[in-house]
């Protein structure tokens, strides 16, 4: 009985990850990243990730967003175990479920803005991309800016138009690898903004990489990784710090 | 190409198209060498069909002006009877043309013997010609020309006689025993190309003087000819096969052979298709080299699209998807390409007329040729599939999460088992249609083998140097040890560099080789029992008088003397000839008449190789021995039955045994020798061979050709020597349009190894401005370069030099049959000019690489 709760209550989860172990590289260059890692999210919930470099909170975000594949344990999200699934089904699973917003922006450098955020809705099948895509980016202030190519934007006009393509699929989960790491302090801070309304109005579960403590503050949640491992005690602190 | 889910392909394709399109709009740089590669093999094969098919049409158009008019009938060794001619006089309008070989003399001022030379003796009467416009200069009517005038004929000839002759305009000239007087260089001849070659030069005359000549006697080797027009209104085609249907019905043994405007020059024609199909090969290996280029642009590309092909993964897009969209952008580029490569091929034609236009000396008439166009295409798109496709499959293993630290390394995996079946399918495809569409289905599948034969060898060669580098002990010398590196380490220029240069030194040394072996054979006096000359058209009553006047004017020489007369093979076993379909190198004995002997004895220069030669005094019914290479071509074995049609009466002989026959002595040797009786008391000739005495003073065999001209004006000497030239010297034209040829495959060798060396230069860039920063000078670094491609260039031209060595060994030996001499110059000064070339381009890329500031570097990484 207490299993099944248990089942159902992870299956209410946004995320579910189970004693997860993830390793890079080959041969000697083999490197152990992820070393246990179990980690609930609610649905609707801000949870940033902190740690030093290499602590393995990259990768943990790439594993929840079924980009890079676990050696044991089981990545749950929206209900879905991504452990059993193939490549493709991945990707299209993505593609409907999860939105990602990376540091580098990562824009497609011959597609205008309007393309690039309509992109997923395309590779879904959605017949009304283009119209979501306008209605999208005209939500984060760059309606005008649509036929313009990604090297005719500033940073922060890109990651508006990266923060557009995440959300426009109107994913239960985003994910953002530290989305202000290329941008001044005071774009980046707009841009944290747009995407906290964004969540807010949409309730999506948010996930977010960072290294900047305020941002961390904001978050509902700040979940601290050290050497491929959740550092309780930071967790605890910074729910301490939270409430 | 295997794309998304099932069901909702309709849906999928045009997103890709769509994606594809948005992607290239990124411009076409690191296109280059795949698009030059693309358009360099299908303008090569599109030109050269499209050349070809104006030709053929050219000579389907022109066909009645080849021929002489609607059909022609000729008679070989005799002049139709009267009934013969009634009958075909009454089909319309007829010219009669008479052609046998002669010779033209000259006499000294003494009444002593001057310059002689051999002519193709062509007698004609009016309205020749029927069709098309016969040139003189200086210009005048033909019947004026030939006419009789103060008791002399004309005649006419064309400029390389009076050059041989050292005559003029108005002198008198010999024909036989009969004096005309040179009334006009001869210009174009209309008919010339139906005739076939000769080896010497047209002199025309009227049969009047042709008949007063002397020159036709019994069993003479005249051809006589009526070109017949058929009457306005009723010449189209359907009218013309009715009229040959009707010809074959009532005339079937008379020993005619007919020609019509359809196939005015059958051999020709074949002859164009024989070379086109050669040519197209020539294009296809530069399209196959170019492949080599086409998948190291790919390979680049996708290296260059990793941060794309992971951005669309991480939205969503399957391994699959982005594999068709990168797929579809490469083969649009290819298709663009190809169209530049069709209009370049598609223009050669017409671009042949402009600028060359009357000076061909062929007809040729512009035309698309679609289909062969098409094929082309085909081509160019499938060899863009079958070498993209492989590196295109890695674009389906990079990940997304490469998006998210720095992209590592293009891994050098094999692609997935899927992409290599579609490469298999593509290539089995390509050869499907190289052998399918090839006119000499043989040769193809030649080609092939040897295609894959030669990729598989250089491939193994480059993977042999890059383990022999691996292995060899590390130089202390760092130049070199960087050199040594270089050549085995991933990503390493070694397999593109081998495979284009080995690719090019082997093609190079081939050529050169058989063209030097093909040219020495020719040139150089043949060793052995080759003779000086041939004698044709001795009549058999002088045959005698011939011999001692030989014996006379060049003691100690061997003269050798056959009876021969002309036959047309009839029907095989049963089978009517023109139902035989023959392989292409056999098919010749079939085209029209042919030398025929008899003989006791069987000849020298050829063994029984099967059955038996007939007893001394054989009186049975006819036997004949046949050389055993074409007999096999043909579907005869010992005991089979051969009709053949001599004098106009159908022989029919039982094949009594086969010979291996040594064609390379240039001796007397024929392809059917019958028994002796099978001819008894028919009229016939000699052919005759003399060899000079190995001691004969040079200069010796001059008075003979005047001697024999003066004393017998009827009998044809042909020096070998002269004639040998004028092969040497088509020899000559056709290893320029060879040469010509392959220089298209090496210019896409050359695209591929540029395109290789600078792939490799942004591999190298990243060393150089580590070694820079490390104080290694530029001179240090381009000396390691030089090592590296010069040492790679020493090893690929070495077994170069092997490999084309052993193809022109093959080609000589084999379908030649020559003897294969080795000569250093051509194929060393290929290997010297490789590395030239190898090291320069190497350099001068590298030179741009070395100019780069350490610091500008280091901060853009």
């Amino acid at each position: 009985m207490a299993q099944a709760a248990d089942r159902e209550s992870t299956h209410d989860m946004a995320v579910a990850l189970t004693d997860l172990q993830l390793s890079l590289g080959a041969g000697a260059a083999r490197v152990h990243i992820l070393k246990g890692i179990s980690l609930n999210i609610r649905r609707g919930e801000i949870v940033s990730l902190v740690g030093p470099s290499g602590s393995g909170k990259s990768t943990l975000l790439m594993a929840l967003a079924g980009l890079e594949r676990p050696d044991s344990g089981s990545v749950v999200v929206a209900g879905q175990d991504l452990t059993s699934y193939g490549e493709d089904q991945l990707a299209r699973f993505r593609g409907r479920n999860i939105g990602i917003v990376f540091q580098s922006f990562h824009l497609a450098p011959t597609m205008t803005a309007l393309e690039n955020v309509a992109l997923p809705l395309e590779l879904a099948g959605a017949a009304d991309a283009f119209a979501r895509a306008a209605a999208e980016l005209a939500a984060v202030g760059l309606a005008d800016r649509a036929g313009h190519y990604p090297a005719q934007l500033s940073g922060g006009e890109q990651q508006r138009v990266a923060v557009a393509r995440a959300i426009v699929a109107n994913p239960p989960l985003l994910v953002a690898d530290e989305p202000t790491g290329n941008l001044d302090e005071a774009t980046g801070a707009s841009i944290i903004d747009l995407l906290f309304a964004l969540r807010r109005e949409r309730g999506s579960t948010l996930v977010i990489v960072t290294h900047d403590n305020n941002l961390a503050a904001r978050c509902d949640r700040v979940i601290r990784i050290r050497s491929g491992r959740i550092d309780a005690a930071g967790a605890d602190a910074a729910a301490e710090a939270a409430a | 190409m295997s794309v998304g889910t099932r069901g909702g392909r309709r849906a999928i394709l045009p997103l890709t198209l769509r994606l594809a399109l948005r992607e290239l709009r990124g411009g076409l740089r690191g296109f280059g060498v795949f698009l030059g590669c693309i358009i360099l093999g299908v303008a090569a094969i599109a030109g050269v069909s499209s050349i070809s098919r104006s030709l053929t049409e050219g000579l389907a158009r022109e066909g009645r002006a080849i021929l002489g008019g609607d059909l022609a009938i000729s008679f070989v060794q005799r002049e139709p009877d009267a009934r013969e001619t009634a009958y075909i006089k009454r089909l319309g309008a007829n010219a009669v043309t008479a052609n046998l070989r002669a010779m033209a003399r000259v006499d000294g001022p003494a009444g002593d013997a001057g310059p002689a030379a051999m002519v193709e003796l062509k007698a004609i009467e009016d309205p020749y010609p029927l069709v098309g416009k016969l040139e003189l200069e200086p210009a005048s009517p033909l019947h004026d020309a030939l006419a009789v005038r103060a008791g002399t004929p004309g005649a006419v000839a064309e400029p390389a006689l009076f050059a041989r002759l050292g005559v003029k305009v108005g002198d008198r000239i010999l024909i036989g025993d009969r004096p005309v007087e040179l009334r006009a260089r001869l210009i174009s001849e209309p008919d010339k190309l139906g005739g076939g070659y000769g080896f010497g030069p047209r002199l025309m005359v009227s049969t009047q003087t042709l008949r007063e000549s002397g020159l036709i006697q019994p069993g003479s080797l005249v051809r006589w000819t009526r070109q017949v027009a058929l009457p306005a209104g009723a010449n189209d085609d359907a009218a013309l096969k009715a009229v040959q249907a009707r010809l074959e019905a009532d005339w079937s043994k008379a020993g005619w052979q007919v020609r019509s405007r359809r196939a005015a020059a059958p051999e020709f024609e074949r002859n164009i298709e024989r070379f086109t199909q050669f040519l197209s090969l020539v294009g296809l290996t530069a399209l196959l080299v170019g492949g080599v280029g086409v998948a190291n642009a790919t390979r680049g590309f996708v290296d260059r699209q990793r941060r794309s092909i992971a951005i669309m993964k991480s939205l969503g897009a399957s391994g699959s998807r982005v594999v068709a969209i990168y797929l579809t952008q490469v083969m649009l580029v290819a298709l663009a390409g190809v169209l530049i490569g069709l209009m370049v091929g598609a223009a050669a034609p017409f671009a042949a007329v402009a600028l060359a236009g009357d000076l061909l000396p062929v007809p040729i008439i512009p035309t698309l040729a679609w289909r062969e166009l098409a094929l082309a295409a085909v081509y160019g798109l499938l060899t863009a599939f079958v070498f993209a496709i492989g590196p295109l499959g890695r674009a389906r293993d990079v990940p997304a999460s490469g998006l998210f630290r720095d992209m590592a390394d293009a891994d050098r995996r094999w692609p997935r088992p899927v992409y290599l079946l579609a490469m298999a399918a593509g290539l089995a495809v390509l050869v499907v249609v190289a052998i399918g569409f090839s006119y000499d289905r043989r040769i193809a599948i030649a080609f092939v083998v040897a295609a894959f034969l030669t990729f598989l060898m250089l491939r193994l060669v480059a993977m042999g140097v890059m383990a022999a580098a691996r292995r060899l002990p590390r130089p202390r010398h760092a130049p070199a040890r960087l050199a040594l590196a270089n050549i085995h380490r991933a990503g390493a220029l070694t397999p593109s560099l081998v495979l284009s240069v080995g690719l090019g030194v082997t093609l190079l040394v081939a050529l050169a080789l058989v063209q030097t072996n093909i040219r020495d054979q020719l040139t150089r006096s043949v060793p052995g029992t080759a003779p000086d000359f041939y004698f044709v058209d001795i009549p058999s009553a002088q045959a005698d008088a011939f011999a001692a006047m030989i014996d006379r004017l060049a003691p100690g020489g061997r003269f050798e003397r056959v009876p021969m007369m002309r036959g047309r093979i009839v029907s095989i076993n049963g089978a009517p000839a023109e139902k035989i379909n023959a392989p292409q190198d056999v098919a010749w004995v079939l085209d029209g008449d042919r030398g025929v002997t008899f003989s006791e004895k069987p000849p020298e220069g050829s063994r029984i190789a099967s059955g038996a030669w007939w007893p001394a005094d054989y009186s049975g019914p006819p036997l004949v021995s046949l050389d055993q290479r074409i007999a096999k071509g043909l579907g005869l074995e010992v005991g089979g039955e051969l009709v053949v049609n001599v004098l106009g009466r159908e022989i029919r002989a039982r094949v009594a045994s086969l010979r291996a026959v040594e064609w390379r002595s240039l001796g007397i040797n024929f392809v059917m020798i019958f028994s002796p009786n099978t001819f008894r008391g028919a009229p016939h000739t000699a052919l005759a061979t003399l060899r000079m005495a190995p001691d004969a003073p040079p200069g010796a065999a001059d008075p003979v050709v005047r001697e024999a001209a003066k004393a017998f004006p009827m009998v044809a000497s042909l020096r070998v020597r002269e004639a040998l030239n004028a092969i040497d010297e088509i020899v000559g034209k056709l290893s320029w349009a060879i040469a010509g040829a392959s220089l298209i495959s090496l210019a896409a060798s050359v695209l591929v190894l540029a395109g290789a060396l600078a792939a490799g230069q942004r591999a190298r860039l990243y060393d150089a401005v580590i070694l820079k920063t490390l104080g290694a000078t530029r001179g240090r670094l381009l000396l390691a370069y030089a090592l590296e491609y010069g040492g790679l260039a020493v090893v690929t031209g070495v077994f170069g030099l092997a490999a084309g060595a052993a193809a022109g060994w093959f080609i000589v030996t084999r379908p030649m049959r020559l003897e294969f001499l080795f000569s250093w110059p051509e194929p060393l000064m290929t290997i010297v000019i490789a590395i030239v070339v190898t090291v320069a381009l190497g350099l001068a890329g590298t030179w741009r690489v070395l100019g780069q500031s350490p610091a500008q570097r280091l901060r853009a990484n």
